[in-house]
């Protein structure tokens, strides 16, 4: 592996591609595609990217967080129970409740994440058995809770947030219903891509996040606690997750449903195959997020369309490209010391 | 890597020691003084769905102001549960019935059948011949043609009820199911042909989630039928993924169809886009089983089937805003449920 030691840009050829590939995908897809296909491509990408930009942090640093779907369950949850305690429609201090349900769904997914990062950091416990079992303990707490608060381990229905329109803005061709009638949890995953990757690229805290994922003991040298910006980045997974999972199930779910593998259905796992795909880079994790949102739209539009393709086939259009995509971008390298605990010299 | 097995080892330990507080749970008092006693399997999904199991316990407990009866109830997690929780209840020899509710468990089912002989037990949605099953299926072709007749009939008219209108420039309806499999696709067999017959120029669309338990998908499902397509009626049968069905017919302004309970009342949100419900009466056949059972006429190695005539299906309408659907309407349908139970009607059993 000639490329091992070198910073993670691999061949540019391979780069290009799929940058050109992916334009070609979107001007294709914008010009034939209905307007309520690109909508659904927003909406549904809102999850997978938000946990793709928290699960790059954390993995970054260091600790590969597989339990991000977890993270989407328990915020999804607690921000719809959140908001129909707090009583959907009101508003307390002049935010409305749904606001303050988010608020809350973020804070316990960094709650969870916090416990998580103790796990790994502290007492340096296996990051993959303990991020399968952040998963498994959402996926039992949220319908036991339910259960509690409801008597069902499906939750009641609040609603979800207003579109936000910008008048005259939302009257332009494309952008307008794109960008300016579109629910608020597009605007907040928009920002976080944009925030992430400034974060992790143009500061000095994300090129402490990027040294302690790739050489800690250089990051210890240099006088960087290691623990402390692991801790950091674990926790910002959290919080992005957050955003993710309440911010879809208040802008789009209205509602959670505990049974099987809930609402969320595995969107935190197809979130890690994302930023892979995308090589840790949080505006392609965004543009990944698109492609397997766009894939599923699309889908759903070719069922109903009739097409005789069999459904079973068109529903693993997104995990196919999953393991498809993967195969191809083998280069994808994990950062050198992921899955490793970090020991400092000093006791 | 000794000391990662050894965590492994623990934290799988806890688990399932944590799994299996979970399980046995709920063994209530004896009720040894009581005529009989059941045991209740519910299918994954559990209590509380406001549907099918809840259906199936509103039976029991029907059976239970009716007759002295004690019981204890089971709600397995996972399809591999259903052996362990049917085994539970047949080798105490407590118990006087243990029904199954539904189609899932029938591979258990067939192994503790077999197993325990002399244990009675009754299915929900699949047929085993074996002497000591009684087997209980439903006609949900025919009831869905119902709800199919009345969507086709509908979506010609203008119609408008609360918030919502038909289209009147489109001859749409869609069909929203949760998995594919033989049982979801006899709903969309009889719907189709109750559309058909209804409206020979009416289009049906069609798209299976692959889960019941993904309210987007449900919601993306039926948004781009009434986006797209230009449907105005969806008929679903996709358990709590149905609930985005109801919710995107509320936002786009058209109807809905619900299924198993009436939805107009286990959903009171989305009653006022819910123009019927294609109702399943699980609980009657569960307490006719508990009824069987206390009067010791318990008969197994039969299937009965509920239709349309006995009222194991039917086209309920909605709550809300079912009086305003038109007299002449109804009165068609009623015409052709006759004429199904007359069998002037053939409704396919399968797509």
């Amino acid at each position: 592996m000639p490329m091992r030691d070198r910073l993670p840009i691999p061949e540019s050829g391979y780069m290009q591609a799929v940058v050109g590939g992916g334009l070609v995908a979107t001007v294709l897809f914008l010009a034939l595609a209905s307007p309520s296909t690109h909508t659904a491509t927003l909406r549904l990408a809102v999850p997978i990217a938000l946990a793709a930009i928290g699960g790059i942090f954390a993995e970054k640093s260091g600790v590969i967080n597989i339990g991000i779907e977890g993270l989407l369950i328990v915020s999804a949850f607690t921000g719809v129970v959140v908001t129909f305690r707090l009583g959907s429609g009101e508003s307390t201090l002049l935010i409305s409740h749904h606001w303050w349900g988010l608020l809350a769904g973020v804070l316990v997914s960094t709650l969870f994440a916090l416990v998580f990062a103790v796990v790994c950091i502290e007492f340096k416990a296996d990051q993959i058995i303990a991020g399968l079992a952040v998963w498994l303990i959402a996926l039992g707490l949220a319908p036991f809770v339910s259960r509690i608060v409801f008597e069902s381990p499906n939750t009641a229905t609040v609603g979800t947030f207003d579109n936000v329109t910008v008048p005259v803005l939302s009257e332009l061709p494309l952008v307008g219903y794109l960008l300016f009638d579109t629910p608020p949890q597009v605007w907040i995953m928009l920002i976080s891509a944009v925030l992430g990757w400034y974060l992790l690229s143009r500061t000095s805290f994300g090129r402490w996040v990027v040294a302690s994922g790739e050489n800690p003991k250089a990051l210890d040298t240099a006088g960087v606690d290691v623990r402390k910006v692991r801790y950091a980045a674990v926790l910002l997974s959290g919080v992005f997750a957050g955003l993710g999972g309440a911010g879809f199930a208040l802008g789009q779910l209205g509602t959670f449903a505990g049974g099987g593998e809930t609402d969320i259905g595995g969107r935190g796992f197809i979130a890690i195959a994302t930023y892979l795909f995308a090589n840790y880079h949080p505006i392609g994790a965004l543009a990944g997020s698109f492609l397997f949102a766009g894939l599923d739209a699309i889908q759903v539009r070719l069922q109903a369309a009739g097409y005789a393709v069999p459904t079973e086939l068109i529903r693993t259009i997104p995990y196919v490209t999953v393991i498809i995509v993967l195969v191809f971008v083998g280069k994808t390298r994990l950062p050198e010391a992921a899955g490793e605990n970090y020991e400092s010299g000093e006791d | 890597m000794p000391r990662n097995r050894r965590t492994f080892l623990t934290g799988a330990g806890a688990a399932g020691l944590a799994g299996l507080a979970g399980c046995v749970g709920g063994f209530g008092d004896d009720g040894g003084d009581s005529e009989a006693r059941i045991g209740m399997v519910y299918a994954t999904g559990g209590l509380g769905d406001n549907s099918f199991n809840d259906m199936a316990q509103q039976g029991l407990l029907d059976a239970e102001d009716d007759f002295d009866i004690a019981f204890d109830e089971r709600e397995p997690e996972t399809e591999g549960e259903f052996t362990g929780a049917q085994r539970d209840f047949a080798e105490s020899g407590d118990y006087d019935l243990v029904s199954c509710i539904g189609f899932a468990q029938l591979d258990a089912l067939e192994e503790n059948a077999d197993a325990y002989p002399e244990q009675d037990f009754i299915i929900i949605d699949e047929v085993l011949e074996v002497d000591n099953v009684r087997s209980y299926i439903f006609g949900e072709p025919e009831g869905s043609f119902q709800v199919g007749h009345l969507a086709g009939l509908l979506t010609d008219m203008e119609f408008a009820a609360a918030e919502s209108e038909t289209n009147p420039d489109a001859n749409t309806v869609g069909f929203v199911g949760g998995v594919e499999s033989p049982l979801i696709e006899s709903f969309e067999a009889g719907f189709k042909a109750g559309v058909e017959y209804a409206n020979e120029d009416a289009e049906v669309v069609t798209s299976y989630v692959g889960d019941f338990n993904d309210t987007a998908g449900g919601q993306e499902a039926a948004l781009s039928m009434y986006q797209d397509q230009d449907a105005d009626i969806v008929f679903h049968a996709a358990g709590r993924t149905g609930v985005g069905v109801l919710q995107a017919a509320q936002s786009e302004g058209r109807f809905a169809i619900g299924v198993d309970a009436d939805q107009s009342l286990t959903e009171p949100d989305y009653a006022d886009v819910i123009l019927a419900s294609m109702v399943k009466q699980v609980d009657t056949a569960v307490y006719s089983a508990v009824e069987s059972v206390v009067n010791d006429e318990f008969e197994g190695g039969e299937t009965e089937r509920l239709g349309l005539e006995e009222e194991g299906v039917r086209a309920v309408y909605g709550d809300t805003i079912g009086d305003e659907i038109p007299d002449d309407v109804k009165g068609a349908l009623d015409e052709s449920r006759q004429a199904i139970i007359d069998g002037e009607i053939d409704v396919p059993q399968e797509l």
